[in-house]
C-alpha cells in the first residue's frame, strides 16, 4: 500500500511545459517537419515517463523487501518447518538477489507477461476482471471531478469575493482535508445504514462486475469528493489569474456579460493550468482506490494489492502497480498535449 | 493485517478428536442446527459472505487453502469421507461407515450407497482413493493424512476404501473430516475449476473468489432445503458487516465481535455464538527456563483474572477456561474444579520455588488474530499486580513462527481445532509431539495418553482421558484462560445454522429460510 501512495505522486508529478514551437503556417514540407517535431518530442516524453515507472517499480521490489517476512513465511502453513519454507522461497524464487528477480520480471514486461504470483497463478489472469473495474471507477471519478471543479470554479470565480465565492472556497478546501476512509465511512452511514438509499458494498455478478451500477456510487463519492475539493481551487486561481489579461479586461470593458467573458475569454487561457492540476488527480485518485475499493468491497486492482501487500506476494504489488501506473502515464500524457495545443493557441 | 494460518491450520492438518474402535454410521450427531422458525421449508436463495483475499484464491480442493471464501464453496460442492459434528464430533459424510483392525492400523471405509458426482456417475472406491493419494501427495499431504503413506490408500472393491496407518491411531477417522475431499478419479490439474463433486450443492458459477451454487436435488446425504447458496468474498469484516447491517448479505459468516455488538441492537439480525472456536493460551517453558518449575507454572495460572479477560479480550463473546486444551470435547472434564485468581496462594508458590521477581519476563505475541496481542498485555497487567514484572513484546508474524515459537520462554500462541483433548495431547504434550510448544515431557502425561489411545473399552478409556486432563490442569506448560466463541451475523429469517466451532461453520447444507 504504502508503495502505491508514496509512489503515484512521483508518478504524477508533471515536467514543466515544453514551450510551443512558433508555428509560421507556410508550406507542405514545413507542416510535415513539424509533425516530425511533435512525434519526436511525444516519444521523448513516452520514455521520460517509462524511465520513471519503471524506477517506480524498482522501488515497490525494494519496499516489498523491506517489510518484515516474505511470501513464504506468510503463505507457510502452521508447523512448517524452517527447512520447508526454505524449501518455499526456494520454488518462489525468493532466494535469488533482488536486481535478479527484479530484471526478470522487468525484461518480461514489455510482452505482456506479469509474472507469476506467490501461489503460482498468472498475475495477468488475478488482475483481468480487476483492473477494468478500477479503471471503471476512476474514470467515472475523474469525468466526476472534472464536471464539478469546472462548475464550481467558474460559478466561483463569476462572483470574485462574494459570499458564494467564499463558501465554495472554504468547503472546497474540507472536502480536500478529509482523509478517504472517514469520508468513506460516513458515507456508508449516512447513505446506506441510516437511510437506505444505497447499497453499502459492492457484490460482483457472474460477469466479475458490480452486481448493480448503483454499487459504484459511493465509491465514485469517495474518491471524487476530495479531488473536486482540489481542482476547485486550482479552477478557481487559474481564472482568478485570467481575470487581470489585456484580453479578459477589454472583454469586460466592451460590456460582454460576465459568464461569457469568463467561458469564453478567461477559461481557455487558464486550460493549461487547470489540465495539469486535474491530471495529477489520476495519480491520487488510483492511489485513492486502494482504500477506497477496501473499505466497499469494490472488486478492483485496489482490493488486490491490499491483500497483495499483506501477502508480501511482490509480483501481484509489482503489477498492479505497472497497470495502475501506466494508466497515470497515458492521463499524464494526454494532459501534456492539451497543454501543449492550447498554450499554442494562447499565442 | 489479515493472516491465514489460522484457516491453514484447520483446514490442513489440525484436525483431529477423539473416536471409538468401530465407530459406524449411528454416531452421526449432525450438528445442532438451530431451530426457532418452524418446520423446515425448502426454497429460496441464502447470500453468504465470507473473508477471502483476490491474490490466495485457489480452486484446487487438495491446495492451501486459506481463503475462507474458497473453503465454503470447495466444501459444499465437495464431499469428505468424514465431517466435524458434536458428540461424537465425527460424523458419516461420504463415508458411511467406517471400522478398524484390532491393531488400530488399519481402517475400512464404506462408501456411502447411491452417492453420484454432479454428472450423475457413481462414487466408486477408485475415486476416493485417488483423491486421497492426490491430497497426501500434495506439498502439505503428510501433515494433512498424517501417518498415511500415498501406497497405502488402496481399494477393496468398488465400495470400500482401505487405510493403514504406520502407527496404532485411535483418531484416524477424525484426520480426513476436513481435508480429504473426493473428485472423479483422473481428474486433470487443468479441470479442477469445473469438476463436478459429489456434495449438496453444485457450482453454478465461480468468479474472483465470489460464486453461485444450486441445490443437488440427487444428494444422498438427505433433502437439500436452499434453491441456492450465492457467496460474496469480502477482503475485510468491516465491510462484511456494512454487508449484512445494509441487508445485501444474509449470513457474514466469521465476521467477528464488533459486528454482532452491532447486530445484537437489531430486530432483524441473529448473532450466532459457535463456542470454543478459538484457544488463545499462554506457553510457558516447561523445559528449563524462568518457569520449568511447575509451581511457578500453577502460580501464573493463578495470577490471571479470567473473568476479565474474557470480557475485555474477547467482549464478553467467549467463555472461562480450566488450563486444559480441547475444551470441545464430548469428554472435557467439566468436574475438575474451576481454577480463579488467587494472588496470596501464587505469591506462596513463588516464593517457595525462589523465583526471580527482581527481572522482567519478556510475553513474546503476535498480531495473527484479533485480540491476541491484547491478551498479552492484559495478562502483563494481571501479573504486575502479583509483583511479576512482563513485558509484552510485539513480534512480526513471520519473526515469531521462525524464531519463537516452540522455542520462546514465554508466548502466545493460537489454535482453532478444540473438539479433542486427545489430538491437542497428541500434538501439542506427549514428550516426542511434533509441535510441543512448551517443550513439556512429563511420563505420567504420555502414559495416561497411551492408556486413553490404546483402550479398548470405553470405561478405561474415559478414566484414563480424565487422568489426561487432570495432568494439564496441575503441570502443562499452558495457561489457557479463556475460549473465544466464533461469531456469526445472520439476518431472522435464517434457520438451522450450524453452531459447531471452527470450520463446523461452511456446514449450510440442513439450513434453510424462513
Amino acid at each position: 500500500m504504502a508503495a502505491l501512495t508514496s509512489g503515484a505522486p512521483a508518478a504524477g508529478s508533471t515536467d514543466p511545459a515544453p514551450a510551443g514551437p512558433p508555428a509560421p503556417p507556410r508550406v507542405g514540407a514545413d507542416r510535415a517537419r513539424r509533425a516530425g517535431r511533435v512525434a519526436l518530442r511525444v516519444g521523448a516524453v513516452l520514455l521520460r515517463r517509462a524511465l520513471v515507472l519503471a524506477a517506480l517499480l524498482a522501488v515497490v521490489f525494494a519496499a516489498v523487501e523491506i517489510l518484515p517476512g516474505d511470501a513464504a513465511t506468510a503463505s507457510a502453513e502452521r508447523g512448517d518447518s524452517a527447512a520447508a519454507i526454505a524449501a518455499r522461497r526456494e520454488h518462489l524464487g525468493l532466494d535469488r538477489p533482488l536486481w535478479e528477480r527484479f530484471t526478470d520480471w522487468m525484461t518480461a514486461l514489455p510482452t505482456g507477461d506479469l509474472g507469476t504470483s506467490a501461489r503460482g497463478e498468472k498475475v495477468a489472469d488475478l488482475l483481468r476482471d480487476p483492473f477494468p473495474n478500477t479503471l471503471a471507477l476512476a474514470g467515472a471519478a475523474f469525468a466526476l471531478t472534472i464536471a464539478a471543479s469546472l462548475a464550481l470554479g467558474c460559478l466561483a470565480a463569476a462572483r470574485p469575493g462574494r459570499r458564494t465565492d467564499r463558501v465554495i472556497g472554504h468547503t472546497a478546501t474540507t472536502a480536500f482535508a478529509i482523509p478517504d476512509f472517514v469520508l468513506a465511512t460516513g458515507l456508508v452511514l449516512v447513505l446506506s445504514l441510516w437511510t437506505g438509499w444505497l447499497p453499502a458494498v459492492t457484490v460482483a455478478d457472474a460477469s466479475g462486475k458490480p452486481a448493480e451500477w448503483t454499487m459504484m456510487i459511493m465509491p465514485v463519492l469517495a474518491l471524487a469528493v476530495p479531488q473536486t475539493g482540489w481542482n476547485t481551487r486550482i479552477v478557481r486561481g487559474a481564472l482568478a489569474d485570467q481575470a487581470g489579461a489585456p484580453h479578459v479586461e477589454a472583454a469586460r470593458l466592451d460590456g460582454l456579460s460576465t459568464t461569457r467573458v469568463l467561458l469564453r475569454h478567461a477559461l481557455p487561457g487558464a486550460l493549461p493550468v487547470i489540465a495539469t492540476g486535474i491530471a495529477t488527480s489520476t495519480g491520487m485518485l488510483l492511489g485513492g482506490a486502494v482504500v477506497v475499493e477496501t473499505l466497499f468491497n469494490y472488486p478492483g486492482i485496489g482490493t488486490v494489492l491490499a491483500g497483495a501487500v499483506a501477502g508480501r506476494d511482490t509480483t501481484l504489488i509489482a503489477g498492479s502497480v505497472a497497470l495502475a501506473g501506466a494508466a497515470i502515464t497515458l492521463v499524464l500524457l494526454a494532459a501534456d498535449l492539451v497543454r501543449a495545443k492550447t498554450a499554442g493557441a494562447g499565442r | 493485517m489479515y493472516v491465514n494460518r489460522r484457516q491453514l491450520l484447520i483446514a490442513g492438518g489440525g484436525i483431529g478428536a477423539a473416536t471409538l474402535v468401530g465407530c459406524s454410521s449411528q454416531g452421526g450427531d449432525a450438528p445442532a442446527p438451530q431451530t426457532t422458525g418452524g418446520a423446515p421449508k425448502k426454497g429460496g436463495t441464502l447470500r453468504v459472505g465470507a473473508l477471502g483475499r483476490a491474490g490466495a484464491i485457489t480452486r484446487d480442493p487438495h491446495g492451501t487453502q486459506s481463503n475462507e471464501s474458497d473453503y465454503l464453496v470447495l466444501s459444499l460442492v465437495f464431499d469428505t469421507l468424514t465431517v466435524p459434528a458434536g458428540k461424537p464430533n465425527t460424523a458419516p459424510r461420504l463415508a458411511a461407515s467406517w471400522e478398524s483392525a484390532p491393531d488400530l492400523k488399519t481402517w475400512r471405509f464404506k462408501i456411502a450407497p447411491g452417492a453420484l458426482f454432479h454428472d450423475g456417475s457413481p462414487v466408486t472406491a477408485a475415486d476416493v482413493v485417488w483423491s486421497l493419494r492426490r491430497l497426501r501427495n500434495t506439498k502439505s499431504g503428510a501433515s494433512r493424512l498424517p501417518g498415511i503413506q500415498a501406497d497405502n490408500i488402496t481399494a477393496d472393491g468398488d465400495a470400500t476404501v482401505v487405510l493403514v496407518s504406520d502407527y496404532p491411531n485411535a483418531e484416524l477417522p477424525l484426520l480426513t473430516r476436513l481435508s480429504s475431499f473426493v473428485l472423479k478419479k483422473d481428474t486433470p490439474d487443468g479441470a479442477l475449476d469445473k469438476a463436478p463433486g459429489t456434495g449438496p450443492f453444485k457450482l453454478d458459477w465461480y468468479r474472483n473468489g465470489n460464486a453461485r451454487l444450486v441445490r443437488n436435488e440427487k444428494w444422498y446425504g438427505g433433502e437439500v432445503l436452499l434453491d441456492a447458496v450465492e457467496i460474496t468474498m469480502f477482503e475485510t469484516a468491516q465491510a462484511m458487516s456494512n454487508a449484512i447491517l445494509a441487508g445485501q448479505i444474509d449470513l457474514a459468516s466469521n465476521v467477528g465481535p464488533v459486528a454482532a455488538r452491532i447486530a445484537e441492537t437489531r430486530k432483524d439480525l441473529r448473532v450466532v455464538r459457535r463456542p470454543n472456536d478459538m484457544a488463545m493460551p499462554i506457553v510457558m517453558r516447561a523445559k528449563d527456563g524462568p518457569f520449568a518449575d511447575p509451581r511457578v507454572r500453577e502460580a501464573l495460572r493463578l495470577v490471571v483474572d479470567r473473568d476479565a479477560m474474557v470480557k475485555q479480550v474477547l467482549s464478553g463473546y467467549g467463555t472461562v477456561a480450566n488450563d486444559i486444551m480441547g475444551t470441545g470435547d464430548p469428554h472435557y472434564a467439566r468436574d475438575i474444579p474451576q481454577r480463579t485468581r488467587n494472588l496470596a496462594r501464587a505469591g506462596q508458590l513463588l516464593a517457595e520455588a525462589n523465583f526471580d521477581l527482581g527481572r522482567t519476563y519478556d510475553l513474546i505475541t503476535t498480531e495473527d488474530i484479533a485480540g491476541l496481542a491484547e491478551s498479552a498485555t492484559l495478562f502483563a497487567n494481571h501479573a504486575r499486580e502479583a509483583g511479576i514484572r512482563i513485558n509484552v513484546v510485539k513480534q512480526e508474524s513471520g519473526k515469531f513462527w521462525d524464531e519463537t515459537w516452540q522455542k520462546g520462554t514465554l508466548y502466545t500462541t493460537y489454535w482453532g481445532t478444540n473438539d479433542s483433548v486427545l489430538f491437542l495431547g497428541s500434538k501439542l504434550m506427549v514428550g516426542d509431539a511434533g509441535q510441543n510448544e512448551a517443550q513439556f515431557a512429563d511420563p505420567a502425561f504420555d502414559d495416561a495418553y497411551r492408556r486413553a489411545v490404546g483402550a479398548a473399552d470405553e470405561a478405561g478409556r474415559a478414566a484414563a482421558l480424565v487422568d489426561v486432563q487432570k495432568i494439564q490442569h496441575e503441570r502443562s506448560g499452558y495457561l489457557l484462560w479463556g475460549m473465544a466463541d466464533g461469531i456469526d451475523v445472520a439476518t431472522a429469517k435464517v434457520q438451522g445454522l450450524p453452531t459447531l466451532a471452527g470450520y463446523g461453520r461452511v456446514q449450510l447444507q440442513s439450513t434453510w429460510l424462513r
